[in-house]
């Protein structure tokens, strides 16, 4: 029997989402003295999202001095189904950003990341699960949200790191999160939206020193429809480990303002 | 700059309170003069695991200077008719239009003020009694004057402060009020107090478990905080600050500064805040500064600092450009 695309890939989503349900169905998470899953802690992805949210063989870095240590580690991807569903134009647009990722990539002035980025790049990140308001802190220029758990309301005004409401679903945080400039990506291969993003998380405890994290993307101003990245996140195990300070402000200003100085060339 | 306001509209309530009359300029924390605990009914609510209870939404602003102005070297206090003509002027001197010369700055629109601080003090320093920050060593004279010889004001970020180069305000420059934006969110879990911080985005996060400080190698510009808990009173103790901070302007340090902080719930809606800054390398004494932190119910917005930061190559480019419209002075016959 010959099944359509259209009804197979609904089909093909219900079974990676399933499967995605299904990792841990047994663990229950310990309590929050108010009685709610404790997300409370240090953690880290593991992966290569930030170099690319999508499959990508390893391949050399764009400064020749910094070899080997430059190089850009290869990945498996952390987008479901694989591709990212750009609009032509968008898809267009990413390449763009991929041929001048050193002059355009927000990361790299050290602007704030952005959601879903702050999650997977190379920095612990500390999760401080209070009843009403969850601060989830970046160590990645001092990057900061704040998850209302009650009556977030509607975003004030546009922000790097939007604005973010959470709801528990059992054993999960749901955080959706709108309100957000057009400013930041979503990696470092240019992978981007408008302001019209829109994203949800999930984030489940599967074991005591992991948590599932999933987020769904919309924007439909850049997308042709939702797609969804997943990705476990570890606990930082080590003894009095904590949040050091990255604030990066002062490794951008000679390539911001250097042009700027006394004496520079000009 | 998203230089962005959470309690304006309360801050004009303030504003109006203290315009109705005398009696009406009371701050919220009357029944604490000075900060001290008023004797007898209260009870400071404690967390369901048992630790007193900080968290909540908080704001220190204030029109009270962190020194005594010189004009008044010998009061101690204000008298409430006194304190309410002090916050009138503060506020309305931000809607007057600058000096010739002068860009301008925001107006009252932009800067939320407060009011003067319960007892009517005249600086938010309460020792030395003077009210001031005590001189500093000959040592960190001589280091400051070394560091900034042959300097101009703008030959780079580096002879800017911190502040306007969108870094931090660091310690204990982030906890003392400014002009906008000194609101404050304390959320707790067992065994850590986080203090969020609305002005340029920083997150305190202080481990309540006796565990030691970092290794004197990691330096870093909010330093390393670790707290306890005396009674009702969260004790923070912060070490391991950058030796860097003895560029960035009015707080010198030169990295030997031990700041001890200490936090009281004296009442629903207020926090008795003081610091006691400590670097013999640097200030000829000890110093201690007492500022209430009120409840708000506002919430925190996001501060994003150097993605807007015009300031600076604003600030730089224009030093330049005098420069070269200098020179060209200098070869017209």
């Amino acid at each position: 029997m010959r099944l359509s695309r259209a009804v197979f890939v609904p089909v093909l989503l219900a079974v990676l989402g399933a499967e995605a349900g299904a990792q841990s169905p047994s663990y229950r998470a310990p309590r929050t003295a108010d009685g709610k899953p404790s997300l409370d802690g240090i953690w880290q992805a593991i992966n290569t999202a930030n170099w690319d949210l999508e499959p990508h063989a390893a391949r050399p870095g764009p400064l020749v001095p910094l070899g080997a240590a430059g190089a850009v580690p290869a990945g498996q991807g952390v987008v479901k189904g694989g591709e990212i569903p750009y609009q032509p134009w968008a898809l267009a647009k990413r390449q763009e950003h991929r041929q001048n990722w050193l002059a355009l990539d927000p990361e790299v002035r050290c602007y704030l990341p952005g959601v879903p980025r702050a999650t997977y790049m190379p920095f612990p990140f500390r999760i401080i699960q209070g009843a009403d308001t969850i601060i989830v802190a970046y160590e990645y220029a001092s990057a900061v949200r704040t998850i209302a758990m009650t009556g977030a309301g509607d975003p004030p005004a546009d922000a790097w790191m939007g604005w973010s409401q959470g709801r528990w679903e059992g054993e999960t945080l749901v955080v959706d999160v709108r309100g957000f400039t057009d400013r930041t990506w979503f990696d470092r291969a240019g992978n981007f939206h408008s302001e019209a993003l829109r994203v949800v998380e999930r984030y489940t405890r599967t074991g005591p020193d992991a948590i599932q994290y999933e987020a769904t993307i919309e924007d439909p101003k850049v997308f042709t429809r939702p797609w969804t990245i997943v990705m476990p996140l570890y606990r930082r195990l080590e003894p009095d480990v904590q949040l050091l300070e990255f604030k990066c402000v002062e490794f951008v200003e000679e390539l911001m303002y250097g042009h700027l100085k006394k004496g520079a060339p000009r | 700059m998203s230089f962005l306001i959470t309690s304006r509209r309360a801050g004009l309530i303030l504003l109006f309170a203290c315009l109705a009359g005398a009696a009406a300029a009371q701050s919220p924390d009357a029944a604490a003069p000075g900060g001290d605990t008023p004797a007898g009914a209260w009870t400071a609510p404690r967390t369901p695991w048992g630790d007193p209870d900080l968290q909540g939404l908080w704001t220190n602003r204030t029109t009270t200077p962190l020194q005594r102005p010189a004009h008044l070297a010998h009061r101690e206090t204000l008298t409430d008719i006194e304190a309410a003509i002090v916050d009138e002027e503060v506020t309305s001197r931000n809607d007057r239009a600058p000096a010739p010369g002068n860009p301008g700055t925001y107006n009252q629109f932009w800067w939320e003020m407060g009011s003067t601080v319960s007892g009517n003090r005249t600086s938010l320093i309460v020792d030395p009694p003077d009210g001031r920050v005590p001189p500093l060593t000959p040592k960190a004279v001589e280091a400051i004057l070394a560091s900034r010889a042959g300097r101009g004001p703008a030959d780079s970020w580096e002879d800017r402060t911190l502040f306007e180069r969108c870094i931090t305000r660091g310690l204990p420059g982030a906890m003392i009020p400014g002009f906008y934006n000194h609101n404050y969110q304390i959320v707790q879990t067992p065994g850590q107090v986080a203090i969020l911080i609305e002005m340029i985005h920083d997150v305190r996060i202080i481990p309540v478990d006796g565990r030691p400080h970092l290794h004197p190698a990691i330096r870093q510009w909010m330093g390393d905080s670790r707290g306890r808990w005396e009674g009702d009173t969260l004790v923070v103790e912060t070490t391991n600050f950058s030796p860097k901070s003895r560029s960035h302007g009015f707080f010198e340090s030169a990295g030997t500064l031990r700041l001890v902080e200490r936090f009281t719930r004296v009442a629903p809606d207020t926090i008795d805040y003081r610091f006691t800054v400590d670097d013999p390398e640097t200030y000829t004494r000890p110093w201690t500064a007492v500022i209430p932190m009120h409840r708000t119910d506002e919430r925190i917005f996001e501060f994003a600092c150097h993605e807007g930061n015009e300031s600076i190559p604003g600030i730089l480019g224009g030093h330049r450009a005098a420069e070269a419209e200098a020179e060209k002075e200098k070869v017209k016959p």
